[in-house]
């Protein structure tokens, strides 16, 4: 049996005695196509925070490409081909794109910790910056800084910073979330473009277009897993209907 | 041949005018407080770092500055030690001690991050005042003569001052350099957004711990420079109100420019020592000063200037948009 991309074992945590997320178990194989659904306070961003690794879990595992990360911090678990993308978009946003995608790509280059080298001369950078920049359709404004920038654009930088990496594993908290239809259809096309050998895991509270994306559709609410399952089993299940209409 | 761009042209007047100072000023007085300012100008560039640079607001910066100065004269004047050596392990005991107090420090942010400095700092000020068989107290510590480095001699002021100037060029160019560098650029990224920074794989930590190991670095460099020049050493050098005052010129100055914390300093320096000479209540005029600065500019002096230059340029342009007719803008479009 191949080892999953990520899998999690009897996840807890706790905000002072509130639950957020309660007992999540979760395996989830190579080039799978996630979906995590549920309503406000499910404790969905809570998981992926846990994933990601900004705060540790009260209980449970967690492992990354077979290696127990649960103790590792944020930093770490990205080295290992983690990205992820935010719910409320966090950028650079006195930067331009194009230092936006640089700043990502260095993340992960022995050339973080040089402090004398000019970034600006490192011309290989900038290139393959632009290039990302390109494969989202934001080329044309790599100049421009983010607060020059439409909602849309940012949405589609925060992508753009995340594929920079060249993840295997991406989390992507709500990237539909605030845009227009027209918006809506290029994340969609762009997403649908990153390639299968990228587990993608996401959050997305449009479920017409969450659920053509999704291979695998976990449900939660109050902090557990409610249904999982394919499609067609999870819109067909009952308590889906109960925990999005409340009958 | 394309002609030098105005930035250029601006380094190049002020580059000349710091060299002919010692010849435009006459005065042995004003070359000394030229001196002091570029003493106090390396301390507030490198105290800049943490905060312009890293968002990370120190109020025990002066610890390195009275450390360096302690050592060297400690070293150099009573242990036996000579220049060079006095210099160079006063230097590295200091850096190594920036290194413990970034350890300490870095283990909270913000407001802790402050205390935690300012109770470092403090804590050194207590040592060195109360430990008098060592530091000599309150009296402080003194005995040093100017070292004579390649045969020059320093107890000329125009000669130290072009001494201290030739540091003070290094450490701009230094820090100028790392600022630009990946990790100066890491650093910047982790005062905006640390989360993202982690999420992006960069230790925000380690990133921190570096760059306030090189802001000790340079403020120890300040602190040698400091002892060269005073020949003297006591525990105010160390206290609260050094450190207050280097933040005032960063402030004052603009943080998170390179030149801010030189203006900075030489607005603080000049202040303190020429026009104390004339107004006793000096420091009630660099409260008010300073009020300006935040009223007018809260960014600073040089940010603030260089907005308002902006404007005025800009202006013209604007009025002569608004001067065109209506018809003329439409066929324009």
């Amino acid at each position: 049996m191949t080892t999953p991309v990520l899998e999690v074992t009897g996840l807890y945590r706790f905000f002072g005695g509130l639950p957020a997320v309660r007992d999540v178990s979760m395996r989830i194989p190579a080039g799978e196509r996630r979906l995590l659904l549920g309503p406000n306070g499910a404790g969905k961003t809570t998981f992926f925070n846990l994933i990601a690794g900004d705060f540790p879990p009260s209980q449970g595992e967690i492992r990354i490409f077979g290696q127990n990360v649960t103790r590792k911090s944020a930093n770490q678990r990205t080295h290992l081909g983690m990205a992820r993308t935010y719910q409320i978009i966090t950028l650079f946003s006195k930067n331009t794109l194009l230092h936006n995608v640089v700043i990502s790509l260095v993340g992960l280059r022995e050339i973080r910790f040089n402090p004398w080298s000019d970034l600006r001369r490192q011309t290989p950078l900038w290139d393959e910056a632009r290039a990302t920049l390109a494969l989202v359709g934001l080329e044309h404004l790599a100049d421009r800084t983010v607060a020059e920038t439409s909602y849309g654009e940012r949405r589609r930088l925060e992508i753009a910073m995340a594929l920079a990496q060249k993840p295997k594993l991406l989390l992507l908290d709500e990237p539909l979330a605030g845009l227009s239809a027209d918006e809506r259809q290029d994340v969609q096309r762009l997403l649908q473009s990153i390639p299968r050998d990228v587990t993608i895991v996401m959050i997305e509270h449009d479920m017409d277009v969450a659920l053509a994306f999704a291979d695998v559709i976990t449900v939660m609410q109050h902090g557990q897993v409610v249904v999982e399952g394919s499609r067609a089993d999870v819109v067909a299940d009952p308590r889906t209907r109960e925990v999005y209409l409340g009958h | 041949m394309r002609a030098p761009s105005f930035n250029l042209l601006s380094w190049l007047i002020a580059i000349a005018a710091l060299l002919a100072l010692p010849w435009l000023v006459t005065s042995d007085y004003y070359v000394n407080i030229a001196s002091q300012v570029v003493i106090a100008a390396i301390l507030a560039l490198s105290l800049n770092l943490l905060i312009g640079f890293g968002g990370m607001i120190s109020l025990g910066h002066a610890a390195y500055l009275g450390v360096a100065a302690y050592l060297s004269i400690y070293l150099t004047a009573h242990a036996g030690f000579g220049h060079l050596a006095g210099a160079l392990i006063a230097i590295g005991a200091t850096t190594v001690l920036a290194m413990l107090f970034g350890y300490l420090a870095l283990r909270a942010s913000g407001l802790g991050f402050l205390m935690i400095t300012l109770a470092l700092g403090q804590i050194l000020w207590g040592v060195a005042y109360r430990w008098a068989s060592l530091t000599g107290g309150d009296n402080g510590l003194g005995g040093l003569k100017r070292p004579h480095p390649f045969g020059l001699n320093l107890m000329d002021p125009a000669i130290f001052y072009y001494f201290a100037l030739a540091f003070f060029g290094i450490a701009l160019w230094c820090i100028a350099r790392f600022v630009q560098s990946a990790l100066g650029q890491s650093l910047q990224g982790t005062r905006d957004q640390p989360r993202r920074m982690r999420a992006l794989g960069y230790n925000v930590w380690l990133i921190q711990w570096l760059s306030f190991v090189f802001a000790g670095f340079w403020g120890s460099v300040a602190g040698l420079l400091y002892a060269y020049y005073h020949q003297f050493v006591s525990p105010q050098t160390l206290h609260l109100t050094t450190s207050a005052e280097t933040l005032l010129m960063v402030i004052a100055g603009g943080t998170g420019t390179l030149l801010g914390p030189v203006v900075g300093a030489a607005l603080v320096v000049i202040l303190k020592n020429v026009v104390s000479a004339y107004i006793t209540r000096w420091l009630i005029l660099l409260g008010v000063i300073f009020v300006v600065i935040v009223l007018f500019m809260p960014e600073g002096l040089v940010p603030g200037i260089t907005r308002w230059v902006r404007s005025l340029r800009s202006r013209p342009r604007a009025d002569k948009a608004a001067d065109t007719p209506s018809i003329a803008k439409d066929s324009a479009r």
